[in-house]
């Protein structure tokens, strides 16, 4: 299957993107857990290369922050002490991929901790949250809509390719799901739970239940493809050479879904990304201190931060070109078409 | 000769759901009945609508008969059991109207022409890959195709490819529905000249589906005529194409495109 340009763009796109949040150890600079209480809602330090007297520097420095007078939350940068950028810098243990031990972080400064999308409450850096919460919540996304699209399939596969009761039993209750309220459905489910569940069960739980409800649409869209591709003359002629249901699915029909499982996989991902971070939003994902990206976002729950601290919403920003990279390449899947061509001169010669 | 399909009171119903949301039926085949011979060719022709696309599928076991039965060398492939009409299948086969569409595009023509071979199984690639590279020769595509994918191919180099597919199971009977229709004039000819071959060479039987008459006088032994699901009219192609008795012939007769003076010279001779 050759990749279209545009396809192989988005690709691109993508890939630089999960790299980083993969590789979060490294382009984070500080453990997403760790505390630094003496600067609680810090802003986001300003990375300069120009000083107070004017001179410019080649190696790009940050001031310290300091209170401001008769303030107890309001900070400003105090020129007297800056503090150059370090890049390749050797700080907090981290495991990279989950496996390998290292050290190594892409910048960092002696004597100082960088806040450069500020801190929260506790004094975290918001920036190392945001790229380990993307860990979560993309692994989420990326887990539900696997869920989703391999029930959708199997679903879609025998409702349109067995048809009779089969298939109006199947899209009847596929309605069904259509009409679930989901969010509120989530809510009565986590009901059933006890107050405080591991990280790794509530991650679970909530991958399994965010990809358990989604299944109706790619399972109708399944069924349609089924449908018409069954009816082809290539899988009669198989049939005809005595090949059985299985085979007939497995070698000539599925393949028929391909595009359109990619392209609802590339809209269900961000789609479910939001679904993870609207239950982590409202305390119902994964527990704190692990950093997800509705975890980041559950602070703006109260006024004061909501109108105090305007780079708690930072993190939306950052989700934006994954989103973007996501639906981007839904579209130019869904341009693709097939991965094969007729001739028009040949089409030509049919009719 | 012998008798080698008979066909009796074949009967195909299709119920489908009307807008109105009630159930309406269609009668594709309304007792349909006739004998071919082994080694020959049967033409069914008809307008579009008069039920042989039906009755193309109902002899290759595609579609199940309401109600009649389809003798194959003394056995009902209508009554047998699941698993001998399986073994019986490879018997008939069927060459469809549009290659583009039986073909799988997305398998090369080297994966096409094996199917068939992998599914009755019994030998080994290597035999397989040897088999359908004789296959390949036989229908007169060069070895080189055997990378191509169909869209690669021509109109006429894709139906010899599903020809060689079904070569590569030995059947008794083909089934050609529209086999040539799809194709321009020329390559029709040349592909009407390698079914006959093939016939002359492998003793197969053919019942050859057209709406096109002046390639059924050339290829038939006997035709007969189709309309409404019924067979109107039955008999040796020079004698039904020279004095046909039914309206319905007679205008399938007058729509045949006329190059010379003499009426229905075959194309392509």
């Amino acid at each position: 299957m050759r990749l279209r340009r545009s396809v192989a763009k988005w690709l691109v796109v993508l890939g630089v993107l999960h790299g980083i949040v993969v590789c979060a150890g490294f382009f984070a600079p500080y453990d997403p857990a760790e505390q630094d209480r003496k600067s609680p809602y810090l802003p986001p330090m300003r990375v300069h290369v120009v000083d107070e007297e004017g001179h410019f520097h080649a190696r790009p420095f940050v001031y310290a922050f300091r209170l401001r007078q008769g303030t107890f939350d309001q900070y400003e940068e105090d020129a007297a002490r800056s503090y150059p950028l370090r890049f390749f810098v050797r700080g907090a243990r981290y495991r990279l991929l989950g496996i390998l031990p290292s050290r190594l972080h892409l910048f960092g400064a002696e004597d100082l901790r960088i806040y450069l999308l500020g801190t929260d409450a506790y004094g975290r850096d918001q920036l190392s949250r945001l790229v380990f919460g993307g860990q979560v919540s993309l692994l989420a996304g990326l887990l539900g809509a696997g869920i989703t699209l391999s029930l959708g399939l199997c679903i879609g596969a025998v409702a349109g390719y067995y048809g009779g009761w089969r298939d109006d039993v199947l899209m009847r209750v596929a309605e069904l799901f259509l009409a679930l309220p989901w969010l509120y459905l989530l809510f009565a489910v986590r009901a059933f739970l006890p107050l405080t569940v591991r990280p790794l069960a509530a991650f679970f739980l909530i991958v399994a239940v965010i990809g358990e409800v989604g299944w109706a649409r790619p399972a109708r869209l399944v069924r349609a493809v089924v449908l018409s591709a069954k009816e082809r003359d290539f899988v009669r002629a198989a049939r005809g050479f005595g090949a059985k249901d299985v085979y007939l699915l497995r070698w000539h029909i599925l393949p028929e879904t391909g595009s359109v499982l990619l392209t609802q996989a590339a809209i269900l991902v961000p789609q479910y990304v939001l679904a993870e971070m609207t239950l982590s939003f409202l305390g119902l994902g994964v527990p704190e201190p692990v950093p997800s990206w509705g975890n980041l976002l559950s602070s703006l729950q109260q006024y004061s931060v909501l109108v105090s601290y305007w780079w708690m919403y930072l993190p939306t920003l950052a989700m934006v070109p994954f989103f973007l990279g996501y639906l981007g390449l839904a579209s130019s899947l869904q341009e693709r078409g097939p991965a094969y061509k007729i001739e028009r001169r040949s089409l030509g010669s049919l009719t | 000769m012998q008798t080698l399909i008979k066909v009796e009171n074949l009967v195909k119903r299709y119920a489908r759901r009307n807008p109105a949301g009630g159930q309406e039926e269609l009668l594709a085949l309304d007792g349909v009945s006739f004998e071919v011979l082994a080694g020959s060719t049967l033409a069914v022709v008809g307008e579009s609508g008069s039920g042989k696309s039906t009755l193309a599928l109902c002899l290759a076991c595609l579609e199940e008969a309401t109600s009649g039965s389809i003798w194959l060398e003394g056995k009902d492939i209508c009554k047998v059991a699941e698993k001998e009409r399986r073994e019986m299948r490879p018997q008939i086969q069927m060459i469809f109207q549009d290659p583009a569409n039986s073909l799988n595009p997305r398998w090369r023509t080297l994966e096409i022409v094996t199917e068939p071979l992998v599914l009755r199984g019994g030998i080994s690639r290597d035999e397989m890959k040897k088999q359908v590279y004789a296959l390949l020769g036989r229908v007169g595509l060069p070895a080189e195709t055997a990378k191509r994918l169909p869209c690669e191919l021509s109109g006429g180099q894709r139906q010899r490819l599903a020809i060689a597919r079904v070569l590569a199971l030995e059947p008794k009977v083909l089934i050609l529905d529209e086999a040539l229709s799809a194709l321009d004039c020329s390559v029709q000819a040349q592909i009407a000249n390698l079914l006959m071959e093939l016939q002359g060479a492998l003793g197969m039987t053919y019942v050859f589906i057209t709406h096109d008459l002046g390639m059924a006088a050339h290829l038939a032994d006997e035709i007969v005529v189709m309309n409404g699901g019924r067979i109107v009219e039955r008999g040796r192609a020079e004698e039904v194409l020279r004095e046909p008795r039914e309206e319905i012939t007679r205008r399938l007769v007058a729509a045949v495109p006329r190059l010379t003076r003499s009426p229905l010279a075959p194309i392509g001779r």
